[in-house]
């Protein structure tokens, strides 16, 4: 049984004609224990992805089963709870709450959960020994260092021993070297056995991952498995086989870029749980 | 249960000290005003309790007006208070001619200015009197004499304290002369400080009352004169039995008609209070709208607070608080800000207690109960304004919580 099982999951946003289709008809499963990469331009529907996947949001439609379990159906009560103790979010931006300090904000999740003051003290100021900031426990969001705050939300999202992290761009804000120390604790909780969802636009992350879904106006328009530490093929070839660029594509940019790897580029695809759906080319339109 | 709600709450109310002090106001002032008026009231009328009690049990009071309806002492006829008097002099000899009654003193007020050669005052009470009223009503004199029953007829004044200090100043006024309507009166003695005030015995204010003989006060004023009381001693210890003779007598002198009331001691203590509780609770009520306004400003400011921490609700839903979980977070942020407002409140009633008894002859009484009553009113008003803004922070969706800024 699949620890994630999406099946034509879609959601829409806003009324009337401003309507827009975040997700259209997204089946998605995901196994125990995968690393996944999800890549796409922005306004793909990654994050849409994520925070449905994150019990966050709720689908328009489809069904969402989480270790197959109903969780499209459930009360927000109960959600809240599931989001506390399987699911710990990693955000671009940290997500810290400003006015706690470091140990405060990753005993949060644990406060909610009912425990002591003691014993979740104990428990945070172990789980940051573990990210490496044990002796910044004391100190506030603010006097941290950007890698630093991101490890500390790592560890709060740890906190629960979750079986799922779903990371939203984590190293965006990061410079190399903090990227690189965050995505190695991350493989590092993947190699615990947990599963993570990692949303990112370098495509040199996807060697932490060993498979790479591709967005595309809402659509899952690719999935790869590929063997971590090696980039995955449809990312290498947006960046390393395509070389002629035209002017849309550098008015345009990296995202652009992107939207054409749809997976008819790819390769025959391992697995046969994404459905596409043909649609009529839409580049001029996205040029507008 | 709390996990870190208190803590996270005093928090935020010190990061914006101003903003929580000025939300603050409106709790503090109808806190400490309510405390204030209640402990005036309260302090008042221990003061006139002990002033009645002070006047021995066998003494017995008859007002103008019908002031009890029925038996019981709590309906009263407010009106009563204000209306003409109805008791006439023919009534006090009446009185007087009972056998089962010792001494009579008349509380017959003629006019409230006097003079003398450089000062004259215009707010004091020029009250006809029988010599027996210092035995009656446990009244000290500070100096001179009170008249005496060889002097009635003559132009004798015994004058209270204020009236004392503001028409002769240092001088002791024993022997000086005093005009009340163009009459030469003879001060003969000045009356002890009474704590009374406004409220006491006869609704007037011994300390700034002119006595002078009754039958003085008729010739002064040709017999119109207004008589407030009649405060009458029981000879033997049967007192109902001397309310009945005193009030068929005052039925035969007024035809039948039920304009004047008499009550023996317990009863004016009874009416005294509930007069002092209408009062003091409707004052009490003027000032704890305050209290409400103070609410509205706190509901204001929780929902101005909840905007700003848009991103911070979001981010403690995406790691799981449940909707209760933020409710509870915002409401104990309300309650902190009320509860806070209301020690402070109660702090500054204290002072404000501490300064009406050092400047004013007033004896404030603040009891515990007022001060429970008053944080209490003020954790309910708390509760009370924050449920709508802690009901929408925990409604939010955390979805837009998270994206909103």
């Amino acid at each position: 049984m699949a620890l994630i099982e999406l099946t034509d999951v879609s959601k829409l946003y806003g009324f009337g004609d401003a309507t827009t289709l975040a997700l259209d008809e997204v089946s998605l499963s995901v196994e125990r224990g995968e690393f996944v990469a999800v890549m796409g331009p922005s306004g793909s529907g990654k994050t849409t992805l994520m925070n449905v996947i994150g019990l966050l949001d709720r689908p328009t439609n489809g069904n969402y089963l989480l270790d197959g379990r109903h969780a499209d159906r459930l009360r927000p009560n109960r959600r809240a709870k599931l989001r506390r103790d399987r699911i710990g979010f990693v955000f671009q931006n940290y997500n810290l709450l400003p006015r706690l300090n470091v140990l405060e904000n990753v005993a949060l999740p644990l406060a909610y959960k009912g425990m002591t003051p003691v014993r979740r003290a104990r428990r945070a100021s172990d789980m940051l020994e573990r990210v490496g900031l044990r002796e910044r426990e004391y100190f506030f969001p603010r006097h941290l260092s950007g890698g630093q705050a991101q490890r500390a939300a790592i560890a709060r999202a740890l906190i629960n021993n979750p079986n799922i992290i779903i990371a939203d761009e984590p190293t965006g804000n990061l410079d190399s070297t903090d990227s690189k120390v965050v995505m190695e604790l991350l493989s590092d909780i993947h190699r615990q056995g947990n599963t993570i969802l990692l949303v990112t636009h370098n495509p040199e992350l996807t060697r932490y991952a060993n498979r790479v879904i591709y967005m595309y106006d809402g659509m899952l328009v690719g999935d790869e498995f590929t063997a971590i530490g090696q980039m995955a093929s449809g990312a290498r070839r947006v960046y390393y086989e395509k070389h002629e660029l035209t002017d849309e594509d550098i008015v345009s940019g990296v995202s652009k870029l992107l939207s054409d790897v749809p997976g008819k580029e790819l390769a025959p695809m391992p697995r046969r749980k994404t459905k596409r759906r043909k649609r009529a080319p839409r580049r001029g339109k996205a040029i507008n | 249960m709390w996990n870190g709600n208190v803590k996270s709450a005093i928090t935020a109310l010190r990061q914006s000290k101003w903003r929580s002090l000025l939300t603050m106001m409106g709790i503090i002032i109808g806190v400490s005003s309510v405390v204030t008026v209640v402990s005036l009231g309260e302090g008042l009328k221990q003061q006139i309790v002990g002033q009645i009690n002070s006047l021995g049990s066998n003494v017995i009071t008859v007002r103008s007006g019908k002031l009890v309806s029925g038996s019981t002492e709590n309906s009263l006829n407010l009106l009563g208070f204000f209306s003409a008097s109805t008791l006439t002099n023919k009534d006090v000899s009446a009185v007087s001619k009972l056998p089962s009654v010792q001494s009579v003193v008349p509380i017959d007020f003629v006019t409230n200015s006097a003079k003398t050669g450089g000062h004259e005052m215009d707010n004091l009470y020029v009250i006809g009197t029988s010599p027996d009223l210092p035995i009656l009503l446990n009244q000290k004199v500070n100096y001179g004499d009170f008249f005496d029953d060889s002097q009635t007829g003559q132009n004798f004044a015994v004058i209270g304290s204020n009236v004392a200090t503001r028409l002769f100043g240092e001088l002791n006024p024993v022997g000086h002369s005093l005009v009340i309507s163009g009459v030469n009166f003879t001060v003969e003695g000045v009356l002890a400080p009474s704590p009374g005030g406004l409220l006491s015995i006869a609704e007037t204010d011994f300390n700034s009352a002119v006595f002078i003989p009754t039958t003085v006060a008729n010739g002064l004023a040709n017999g119109h004169t207004d008589l407030l009381q009649i405060l009458a001693q029981s000879r033997g210890s049967d007192l109902n039995g001397t309310v009945s003779d005193i009030q068929n007598a005052l039925n035969q002198t007024h035809n039948g008609a039920d304009d004047f009331t008499v009550l023996k001691q317990d009863q004016l203590l009874g009416l005294t209070s509930g007069v002092l509780n209408i009062f003091t609770a409707f004052i009490s009520g003027i000032a704890a709208i305050s209290l409400l306004v103070g609410g509205i400003g706190i509901m204001d400011i929780m929902l101005v607070s909840i905007s700003e921490r848009t991103r911070e609700i979001g981010i403690r839903k995406a790691i799981g608080a449940t909707n209760r979980q933020i409710l509870n977070q915002f409401l104990v942020e309300g309650l902190a800000l009320t509860l806070a407002g209301g020690f402070i409140g109660i702090i500054l009633s204290l002072l404000i207690n501490l300064g009406l008894r050092a400047d004013t002859n007033l004896q404030p009484e603040i009891t515990v109960w007022v001060m429970v009553l008053a944080v209490g009113v003020s954790v309910i008003v708390g509760i009370f304004f924050s449920v709508i803004p802690a009901f929408k922070a925990a409604r939010k969706n955390p979805i837009d919580a998270l994206r909103g800024e």
